[in-house]
């Protein structure tokens, strides 16, 4: 066997994991530490190869947030679903899977007028639910802080407000309701 | 955790800046000397060789005693001195 100080960083490294031993990177303060350590592990005679239980860190990346310019045709409530669901930390394969998603949605959406947005949207968020609710266990169910139903209401109750005003607006008789 | 001395509060107080290695509780003269002349002659530096460790503290220990002879105590002193 090589002496050790004649072994490149890499290789202390590599006989460092053999024997198991945390370390840092082998760099010129370092060395003369973590050659002494091989010399004891050495001496002691451990198992030259343990089985390596490197931890595998997923990359979690950060949060994508997703911005949602939503077209005039009230798409809010929909989106603003979406956006909550987004907002939950993703498993990796999620992430992939949204990425690819919103990638697609954000490139296109310039060329796109907005009808095919408004329908692609729904698209996304269909695909999106079934993985969602099977991958991730330890996301809670979206909790909204306003209740779907309560958003429709509202929805609709903003919906028939601008059709009295316009209807009113049209004809110059008043509505009966409002009279 | 042992009780810290009076060196040791007076380092935790504010960020270390530009302290010198021998602010550090549990450094002398004699042990500050060392590691000066090993090139750590701020305290910024002996926290970066702890960095550098991936904060591991029995490695930290060990390089302790192999650069500046401390004993035990005093590698805990200064491993709970940096922040």
């Amino acid at each position: 066997m090589s002496s050790l100080s004649n072994m490149s960083a890499e290789e202390i490294s590599e006989l460092l994991d053999e024997y198991g031993i945390k370390h840092g990177p082998v760099v010129d303060s370092t060395r003369n530490l973590y050659e002494k350590k091989l010399k004891e592990a050495m001496a002691k005679g451990k198992k030259a190869k343990p089985s390596p239980d490197k931890t595998f860190y997923r990359e979690e990346e950060e949060e994508v947030t997703y911005v949602y310019r939503t077209p005039a045709k009230s798409e809010d409530v929909r989106d603003s679903r979406t956006y909550m669901r987004s907002r939950p930390e993703w498993t990796e394969r999620e992430l992939e899977h949204s990425a690819s998603y919103s990638g697609y949605s954000r490139s296109d959406y310039k060329g796109r007028n907005y009808d095919e947005l408004s329908h692609e949207s729904p698209k996304y968020t269909k695909e999106d639910f079934p993985t969602y609710g099977q991958d991730a266990p330890k996301a809670p169910k979206s909790s909204r802080l306003i209740p779907l139903w309560v958003q429709f209401l509202c929805f609709l109750a903003v919906a028939v407000f601008l059709y009295l005003v316009f209807s009113s607006m049209e004809s110059n008789e008043p509505l009966k309701v409002i009279e | 955790m042992s009780s810290t001395s009076q060196k040791h509060k007076d380092f935790v107080a504010e960020p270390m800046g530009e302290k010198p290695v021998m602010a550090l509780a549990g450094i002398g003269e004699v042990l500050g000397k060392r590691l000066e002349e090993k090139g750590f002659d701020k305290a910024y530096v002996v926290l970066g060789q702890f960095l550098v460790l991936k904060k591991e503290e029995e490695l930290f220990r060990d390089w302790l005693k192999d650069t500046c002879g401390a004993n035990a105590k005093q590698q805990e002193r200064r491993r709970t001195s940096s922040p």
